[in-house]
């Protein structure tokens, strides 16, 4: 057993699943910040109860929303010119989004209704007690389902795989095919499980440290 | 300030977005002395050939973990392609695909040419131009040493492990009915994951073109005797691209007349 | 757009069988992996609201490593890993025990927010009745946490409907694989996947608005209440 762990523990094969790594991290990121940024949006369509806004808002939400993320990442990389990881990322971001829409909508639905009062009599315009009043305090209430989101997130980079986009769990099925015996099956999944519970778990103490910290701040 | 960073970063994002999504095209300044058809002088223009290689098929497209390098035959005959409208072999670039995404990718303008070990069928020519085959190969099985599975009978009744979209499901099922057996089938995306379900014991062979096969021999499985349906291996091209396609088949027939090709699989051990 | 051609349709149809297995097999997985997970979600939930420090390790324990590790991850582990330890469970047997553990972790944590926000004193009152730990839990706890814990309950049975999807990974015969195997044959994406698109998306769309329906009941009856002193 322990020569086949050897033969499995060479440079290249850590390198092989660095190169992954650093695919799912790439994805990771750039869908959190766009399905963060998208989502928002969508999410004060959504709340401004706008005849129209609200409800392209909806149709969008609901529809990407009740879809599997497999179909989705399918779907725009066969319908798309796009290189397999930004069809893969396009996919990400837009489901994200609408879940993201949800999470915002709720957040700024928990802001007491008289903040709203209190500054319109101020005379502020509508976007701009959204941007300083409403949305601050929402966004503390939205940090917990956010940041369990954006872990999904890095979790669901792995589903981009069915397209042929070598990141971490590509990488690590690819190392399969060159080995077969039983430890060493065992050791390459320890270690993609290890590396993504150790994402996992970074970006929720990130989360609590943000929570702890905006909690604060509003005291 | 957080804002502006996020918006900053989000328009990277499409930004980079949209110069994947064809790019714009760099018309190169020589007055061009085009005899070359207008589809492929569009590529030329471009300045790259993008084409569709395999990374897990050792001697044909292979990309080796140990020594970092993407290589092949087929990489080699891409690259010679790629000199031959460009100038420069070395302005390509080169996609892995796997059966099931090769096709789709040509579809949609990600990649202008496939060379992956693609078998050339009267179903597939109704969707892409194919070249005439540089190469022929058979179907072959790997099964467990110990299985007990000696020959193609013996999978009466068994699991057999084929790549999602390959040619293979439909020339097994065609033999299968021709000799009287009955065979199941378990799709898998990628051959490392049916590699590794024979290793699992979830598939009992694992069966594709035997040069494909030789990449996942091991001292654990065996090849079957056996290899049927004579794959012929093509250079395929979005449908509508049908100079590329000529151009491509021009340049094959030249390669073979003058031993070029015959060379080029030499140099891997191969024909 | 001749990837939605008229002929693509019509192939479609004429194999429409192929995709009725495929739903019947994401019928029947999700459903049972909806049962296990509800199962183990109500045990490690009231584990982790248990007065036994053991109880409440294990739960957590359980609930980090499948909220933090992938499903892909864990799925394959079951399908490619465990049968190097004589243990071959059948595909959708791994489809079922995979979504279940790893939803269950979900629900885990959904009726445990449930139980905690009963208040204290139902336990305290409960228990002063001379109900056991487990019997107050079971007629008076739960019951009132069953109202506050359907709408977030219904949403990961959502998910867990889409998530099945995933043994489209393994051969696993379900609606996505079944897309996915014959367009892989035909070409035909297009319709295939837009299909399938609809499909899931009348399985989902009627148990989120339900969610959502109970959500506002339940915000409705709950700001009526008198919160005790």
């Amino acid at each position: 057993m322990i020569e086949e762990l050897l033969a499995l523990a060479q440079w290249h094969n850590l390198r092989f699943l660095w190169q992954g790594l650093a695919v799912t991290l790439q994805i990771s990121v750039l869908t959190i910040i766009f399905s963060f940024l998208l989502g928002t949006v969508l999410g004060v369509m959504r709340y401004s109860g706008h005849w129209l806004l609200s409800r392209l808002a909806a149709v969008y939400v609901e529809g990407f929303r009740s879809s599997p993320l497999i179909l989705l990442v399918l779907l725009f990389r066969f319908t798309t010119p796009l290189k397999p990881v930004n069809s893969g990322t396009l996919a990400m971001s837009l489901f994200t989004a609408a879940i993201v829409a949800e999470v915002v909508r709720g957040g700024l639905n928990a802001v007491d209704k008289g903040q709203w009062e209190a500054a319109r009599s101020q005379g502020f315009s509508w976007i701009q007690i959204l941007r300083y009043v409403v949305l601050p305090q929402a966004l503390r209430k939205m940090i917990p389902p956010l940041i369990g989101q954006f872990i999904t997130v890095v979790k669901d980079t792995s589903y981009v795989w069915v397209t042929g986009v070598e990141e971490l769990t590509g990488k690590g099925v690819i190392i399969l095919g060159q080995y077969g015996t039983a430890s060493q099956f065992f050791a390459i999944f320890g270690l993609i499980g290890l590396i993504y519970y150790l994402l996992c778990w970074g970006l929720q103490r990130f989360g609590l440290h943000q929570e702890r910290r905006m909690s604060w701040l509003t005291m | 300030m957080k804002r502006v960073l996020g918006l900053m970063l989000s328009a990277a994002f499409l930004l980079s977005v949209l110069a994947g999504c064809g790019g714009a095209s760099k018309s190169s300044d020589s007055g061009s002395s085009g005899t070359l058809p207008a589809q492929v002088q569009k590529i030329k223009d471009r300045g790259v050939l993008k084409v569709g290689v395999k990374v897990d098929v050792p001697k044909f497209g292979y990309k080796d973990a140990a020594k970092n390098t993407h290589e092949g035959v087929e990489i080699d005959l891409a690259k010679r392609i790629a000199k031959e409208i460009i100038g420069d072999e070395s302005k390509i670039e080169l996609v892995g695909v796997n059966a099931k995404t090769r096709g789709p990718a040509l579809d949609n303008g990600e990649i202008d040419l496939v060379i992956a070990t693609f078998t050339i069928t009267e179903e597939r020519k109704k969707s892409w131009n194919f070249s005439d085959p540089y190469f022929v190969d058979n179907v072959g099985f790997l099964v467990k040493k110990d299985s007990g599975i000696k020959s193609w009978k013996d999978l009466n009744g068994k699991k057999i492990g084929v790549a999602q979209s390959a040619s293979t499901k439909k020339a097994l099922t065609e033999q299968a009915t021709k000799d009287g057996i009955k065979v199941e089938f378990m799709e898998f995306a990628t051959y490392p994951e049916i590699k590794a379900a024979l290793d699992a014991g979830r598939i009992d062979s694992f069966s594709v073109d035997q040069s494909i096969l030789w990449g996942y021999k091991d001292d654990t499985n065996e090849f079957l005797p056996e290899k049927f349906a004579p794959q012929e291996y093509g250079v395929a091209s979005k449908k509508d691209n049908t100079e590329l396609a000529k151009f491509v088949n021009d340049l094959l027939a030249e390669m073979k007349k003058s031993g070029e090709l015959d060379k080029m699989f030499e140099k891997w051990g191969l024909k | 757009m001749d990837r939605f051609a008229a002929f693509k349709w019509q192939a479609l149809f004429t194999d429409w069988r192929i995709f009725v297995d495929g739903l019947g097999r994401t019928a029947s997985t999700a459903g049972l992996a909806l049962l296990l997970s509800l199962g183990l979600g109500v045990l490690f939930g009231m584990l982790a609201t248990s007065p036994y420090r053991s109880g409440r390790s294990v739960s957590r324990l359980y609930v980090s490593l499948i909220q933090n590790t992938p499903l892909v991850t864990q799925i394959f582990f079951l399908y490619y890993a465990l049968p190097h330890l004589d243990v071959v469970l059948p595909t959708p047997v791994v489809g079922i025990l995979g979504l279940g553990f790893y939803h269950g972790a979900y629900m885990a944590e959904v009726f445990r927010a449930g139980i905690q926000a009963i208040h204290r004193g139902q336990l305290e009152a409960g228990l002063s009745q001379g109900f056991t730990y487990a019997q107050t839990m079971r007629y008076v706890i739960l019951p009132q946490a069953a109202e506050i814990v359907l709408p977030p309950m219904t949403n990961q049975a959502v998910a867990l409907i889409k998530n099945s999807s995933i043994l489209a990974m393994i051969s696993g015969g379900d609606l996505m694989f079944q897309a996915d195997s014959w367009s892989a044959s035909t070409g035909y994406y297009g319709p295939a996947y837009l299909t399938v698109w609809l499909i899931y998306f009348s399985l989902c769309f009627p148990l989120a608005r339900l969610a959502k329906h109970w959500e506002e009941k339940s915000a409705r009856s709950r700001s009526g209440e008198v919160k005790a002193a």
